[in-house]
């Protein structure tokens, strides 16, 4: 490449990182020193710099408004990726992202589908650390048991969809769920344990491994894989290339946690374990059980791990492993939607999804797209962690 | 939740600090001494106190059952895990410790022992591939269970030491070392991934111990030239060279090779490249994925866009269930195996579960290292049978390496005499011995070197030359693996066709 774009000088002169840096640096401390909330200073700063450099920030810096998170932090987000996005094109002209606009809505529509399947993953781990205040280590093997418990549930019974596999599997992880809650957590949320924050992570940590050692001694190291839910191949819907399986896969994960979010600000169930969530001695006050709202808790939460793993073993090989790369991608997901909300956990998988779909599809290099898929998301995650550490609707510390 | 991994890292910090520290600190005693068993006292702790190494603590052990042997106030030693409050133990001087410990280890593995260990290596939990590692273990112990049945080596029974490898590099060279030191195993054979490979022959090498890799297929395991290192599967480039060979008999133009970012991978597709290019074939890119990816639509949609589309799309450098996702999506999206390009798999699409995981896998081409199943031998057969009644499924090529190699190894110490380790070599360079995977011998060995002029890749270094390598191309969903078609070599052909267009019978 001859010399440096022109559109890369302009856009560095008049915003960039360095503007970013300082909106991000500079903003939290003016709004401090007015005695204003800072609250929202850091990501506004950061990506007006990015975005409009001195235009948004100077103007911030000097009338301070009160910044409301959605209006302030979403518009410069917008721009932000048009704007890469016009400096991406820029650079690489000949990129199928920018020449190929089909091509585009096929990665975006497989990053979606493939998000709404990861925040199926992960909505459950981020209940159980809403409720309980620790994070399951063990999320994943749930994950792997609800599809073979699935799978076995369709071996026995012919001629059924697997479709049916997805509550059955959610019934036997859920009553693991409860027995485990029960006999290895209550004790912390007792007193009867010292150092909870430890034994939490070590307990959860050992019972994945147990699941996971007894499931590869009963049902051995061989792949499986449950038949499809529809046909097999793929269809063309206008520019799109869809797989059937996969969309049912999704429309499950959809349907899951439209429940879910129902049952918690609907119900008088949903209000008790929210309630717990805020402030477990005001519930008790109120006449919430609060150990009794834990293991429901992590119950639902494992429920909802079986559930996704019995709707992707028809998409997706299954070995007894499954369930650690699985986990680990939750734990990134959860970070970036805010711990413990469930709306988060689910804008942060379609996150996820599609900055793995369009870095894998988009990344100038084709030999090493592939292979950097959850790099990207990392880079997303680091950057979120560094301009708002509470993630995208954390409550704040 | 942040404080907490800080304090971890901090003692994590800390341990690399001060545990080097604390072994540099040796106030060796000058003589022995007895020595009463306190609370709080464990042997290696005493080892550092008295010896200045706590890993002496088997000369404790040692010396205090020589004591027992002749004045019982001595406590016996049986377990050095275990000393119980009382005991009256004798701490040998620094030099006494220094004599046992630095005893020739060869003295110890060769005589007085009652059985000749071999050690195995494999994977059995992830991240390394445990049906390759469960799948090895059976057919060793089978092997073993043959070899005592038939009257054992230089009369007595062989035992088998199987270590799990986990797939980790650093794993394997610990493991390898342990068995040396420790088990004094007489020779380690086995292994499934190469970058573990490549970490024991380090280890082998260095403690001069025979190791016969039974299932690595990089290049370099063969290619390090030492003295220890023999391999009965074939070279990552042998096998190559086959599906390469083939192609150009096929005719293609355009190739897109997909890869896995391990030793293995990585070195087919780079290897593959290269005899592709040498005869004239363009490949389009090498599309390199993670181990454990399961959605590979981005990608995958990215090679839909290729116009015109590629003549081949090979995925056989991608391994376990990572292959089954890749090409049953692959195969979903309608990218290959079409009419119009060829659709590639990894090895393991022999396996009946590759039905269930990959249901549009009809016409994918994949290799098979081993012989067509005409040409079973005896002993193929017998393996074959005990395979199929524990699993359920076709041995694997590398289920009867593993058995072979057991064989192999018992062969070259009946013939030497002794476990003695350059004997062993020496004995293991002359093999010529049939078994489940035909007649295994290494061409070149320290008595017909490698021509120094290059025209022998330095991969044969004790390598067997002839390994079978076919082609085998599915017709019919659901088949069999070993019903496949083998389309190349042509001497195998069942056909009589080098390639089955999909959509057609052969």
């Amino acid at each position: 490449m001859g010399g440096i774009h022109p559109v890369v000088v302009i856009w560095l002169v008049l915003a960039g990182p360095v503007w970013a840096a300082i909106g991000a640096w500079g903003l939290p401390r003016v709004y401090r020193r007015k005695g204003l909330d800072d609250s929202q200073a850091r990501l506004v700063g950061g990506l007006g710099g990015l975005t409009l450099g001195p235009l948004l920030v100077a103007p911030l810096w000097y009338f301070t408004p009160e910044l409301e998170r959605w209006y302030w932090g979403g518009g410069p987000g917008i721009l932000a990726a048009l704007e890469l996005y016009t400096l991406f094109a820029a650079l690489d002209p000949d990129n199928l992202c920018v020449t190929n606009a089909s091509y585009v809505a096929n990665q975006v529509s497989n990053g979606l589908i493939i998000g709404f399947i990861y925040a199926l993953m992960a909505v459950g781990l981020t209940l159980i650390y809403s409720v309980q205040g620790v994070i399951s280590f063990c999320h994943g093997q749930f994950y792997m048991l609800g599809g073979y418990v699935s799978y076995y549930l369709l071996q026995l019974v012919w001629d059924v969809n697997p479709i049916v596999g997805v509550p059955v599997a959610g019934l036997v992880t859920m009553l693991l769920g409860f027995v485990f809650e029960r006999l290895f957590l209550r004790p912390m949320h007792l007193g009867r344990i010292e150092r909870a924050g430890e034994y939490a992570i070590l307990i959860t940590f050992g019972f994945g491994f147990f699941l996971q050692y007894t499931v590869l001694a009963a049902v051995g190291p061989f792949s499986q894989k449950a038949d499809p839910y529809l046909g097999l191949g793929s269809f063309r819907l206008g520019p799109l290339n869809l797989i059937p399986n996969r969309l049912v896969a999704a429309a499950i994960g959809i349907v899951l946690i439209g429940a879910l979010l129902y049952i918690l600000n609907h119900t008088w169930l949903g209000r008790a374990l929210r309630a717990v969530s805020m402030d477990k001695q005001a519930a008790a006050v109120v006449g919430v059980n609060p150990l009794t709202m834990n293991t429901l808790a992590f119950g639902i939460g494992t429920m909802l791990a079986g559930m996704s793993g019995a709707a992707l073993i028809p998409v997706f090989t299954w070995v007894p492993w499954v369930g650690a790369p699985a986990a680990t991608r939750s734990y990134v997901i959860i970070v970036l939607g805010g711990m413990g909300s469930v709306p988060g956990a689910l804008l942060g998988g379609l996150i996820i999804g599609l900055v793995e779909a369009l870095g894998a599809g988009c990344y100038p290099d084709p030999s090493k797209g592939a292979a950097y898929k959850t790099a990207f998301g990392l880079v997303i995650f680091a950057m979120m962690l560094l301009l708002r550490p509470t993630g995208l609707f954390g409550r704040e510390l | 939740m942040s404080k907490k991994l800080l304090n971890l890292l901090l003692v994590v910090v800390m341990l690399a600090v001060l545990v080097p520290t604390a072994l540099a600190a040796p106030p060796a005693q000058e003589e022995g001494q007895d020595y009463i068993v306190v609370a709080d006292d464990w042997l290696s702790k005493l080892a550092d106190k008295y010896l200045g190494n706590p890993y002496a603590y088997p000369a404790i052990t040692h010396y205090t059952n020589q004591k027992h042997a002749e004045d019982d106030s001595y406590a016996k030693i049986t377990d050095s895990n275990l000393i119980e409050v009382g005991w009256k133990i004798y701490i040998p001087s620094a030099a006494e410790a220094k004599a046992y410990l630095e005893a020739p280890t060869v003295k110890t593995v060769a005589t007085g022992e009652d059985t000749i260990k071999i050690g195995g290596v494999g994977p059995l939990s992830a991240p390394g591939s445990v049906v390759g590692g469960i799948a090895m273990k059976f057919a060793m112990e089978l092997a073993v269970k043959d070899i005592n049945e038939a009257g054992g080596v230089l009369g007595k029974p062989v035992e088998l030491i199987f270590a799990d490898t986990e797939g980790l590099p650093e794993r394997g060279a610990a493991i390898a070392e342990r068995l040396i030191t420790e088990n004094k195993v007489v020779a380690i054979t086995g292994e499934y991934h190469s970058a573990v490979g490549l970490a024991e022959l380090e280890v082998c090498h260095e403690y001069g111990i025979p190791c016969l890799f039974s299932e690595t297929w990089s290049d370099k395991i063969t290619e390090s030239g030492y003295p220890e290192v023999f391999r009965i599967a074939p070279a990552s480039s042998m096998t190559s060279r086959a599906v390469v060979d083939w192609l150009a008999k096929v005719g293609v133009k355009r190739v897109q090779l997909i890869a896995e970012t391990t030793d293995f991978g990585i070195g087919m597709a780079e290897t593959q490249k290269k005899l592709l290019e040498g005869m004239g074939v363009e490949v389009l890119d090498t599309i390199f994925i993670e181990m454990g990816t399961e959605d590979f639509t981005a990608i995958l949609t990215r090679i839909q866009a290729i116009d015109p589309p590629p003549d081949v799309v090979s995925a056989e450098a991608v391994t376990g269930e990572t292959s089954y996702n890749l090409e049953q999506q692959m195969a979903e999206l309608g990218i290959a195996p079409t009419e119009k390009t060829i659709g590639i798999a990894n090895q393991v699409a022999v396996q009946p579960e590759f039905w269930e995981s990959v249901p549009n896998g009809n016409y994918f081409v994949f290799t098979h290292v081993g012989l067509p199943p005409t040409l079973f031998n005896e002993t193929t057969n017998k393996v074959a049978d005990a395979y199929r009644a524990e699993f359920d499924t076709e041995p694997p090529s590398y289920a009867l390496e593993a058995y072979d190699s057991l064989w192999i190894l018992a062969d070259a110490i009946e013939r030497a005499g002794t476990t003695e380790p350059k004997a062993l070599i020496n004995a293991l360079e002359d093999t010529d011995i049939v078994l489940a995977q035909g007649r295994y011998w290494f061409k070149y060995t320290s008595k017909n070197p490698l021509p120094t002029d290059g025209s022998v890749p330095a991969y044969m270094w004790h390598q067997w030359p002839d390994p079978a390598v076919l082609v085998l191309q599915y017709f019919e969903p659901n088949q069999p693996g070993m019903e496949a078609a083998v389309v190349w070599p042509e001497v195998y052909q069942t056909h009589g066709t080098p390639y089955i267009v999909p959509g057609t019978k052969p």
